[in-house]
């Protein structure tokens, strides 16, 4: 959702120089990174709920939702930020042994894209 | 027979028979041995040292891909990359929690901090990924046939009898979280 190219605050002068524009484009801070748990038919989901809740810190309610979304989906996106941070994220959730990928988050695919976080609460709210 | 893992007082605790232990102990030392890294693998000391590991590859045992798995669906030549930087570790991490929860079990009454309790629910979990790659457990249905088999006495052949061990791990790893879980309850 954020693949905009427009160059933002750099432009309020026009004495930028070529190395800064480079590093820009080089760290693109703009284009976040998903950590997506896949659903297997092994891993409990109260466990899934607790790795959810002590790792992340999520409150019970949005560790049950997301740890239901993984269940009934096949898979859920639990959290974004950093290429950096979601593989950090990923190895701690494979030392639990939870099934962990990272993708770029592009928006579109998928049955959520990478707006799902802070209040996002909107759709597949059920009991 | 085992008694379901409570919290209370003293912290998590539980108790198990001297064959379960047996049991799970051999358990653990099996998927141990599966997440021994290579001994000719990374023989530059710098690169061991910083957990790096050039030679490593992506596992050809189905369980131990389970437990180290590739950390990008479509992208294998990424996934390797990472697996390079990573996997040793992880692999470190995971034996850590095994041998963490083999030791607790030389007493007949496990008694468990917090981060007693999160490397016994660690170790059983890999425990349980490998024995449902044994059981070929695939999907949801494959889970709930192991499930039905809950009789000792019926225990004639391997796979009924690691059956029976996946559902009593289960079992264990289950009444562990629900203790796990009333912990934080009580902590929050």
């Amino acid at each position: 959702m954020s693949l905009s190219v427009a160059p933002g605050p750099v432009t309020r002068e026009g004495t930028r120089t070529g190395t800064e524009a480079s590093i820009d484009s080089l760290t693109a801070p703009d284009i976040p990174w998903n950590l997506v748990i896949w659903n297997d038919p092994v891993n409990l989901m109260s466990y899934v709920s607790y790795v959810f809740q002590s790792y992340f810190g999520y409150s019970e309610s949005k560790a049950n939702k997301l740890m239901m979304e993984v269940h009934k989906k096949g898979r859920s996106i639990v959290a974004h930020g950093s290429k950096e941070q979601v593989e950090r994220h990923a190895v701690a959730m494979h030392g639990f042994g939870l099934w962990a990928t990272v993708e770029k988050a592009t928006g579109g695919t998928g049955g959520n894209s990478g707006k799902s976080g802070g209040s996002g609460q909107g759709k597949g709210k059920r009991g | 027979m085992a008694k379901a893992f409570k919290y209370g007082l003293k912290g998590i605790t539980g108790f198990l028979e001297p064959a379960e232990r047996e049991l799970l102990r051999s358990l653990i030392g099996d998927v141990i041995s599966m997440l021994q890294p290579a001994e000719n693998s990374s023989k530059d000391p710098l690169a061991a040292l910083i957990g790096l590991d050039m030679d490593v590859q992506e596992p050809t045992d189905r369980a131990v891909r389970r437990l180290l798995p590739n950390v990008m669906k479509d992208d294998d030549g990424a996934s390797l990359e990472f697996r390079q930087l990573t996997e040793r570790s992880l692999r470190e991490t995971k034996i850590g929690a095994l041998r963490a929860a083999a030791l607790d079990l030389d007493k007949d009454d496990v008694v468990l901090t917090a981060d007693g309790a999160r490397h016994w629910s660690m170790a059983l979990n890999d425990v349980r990924l490998v024995l449902a790659e044994r059981l070929d457990i695939r999907d949801e249905e494959d889970a709930e046939h192991v499930h039905l088999m809950q009789d000792w006495s019926q225990a004639e052949d391997v796979e009924s009898y690691l059956a029976l061990v996946y559902n009593f791990t289960t079992w264990l790893q289950e009444s562990l979280v629900q203790a796990m879980l009333q912990s934080l309850d009580s902590r929050a």
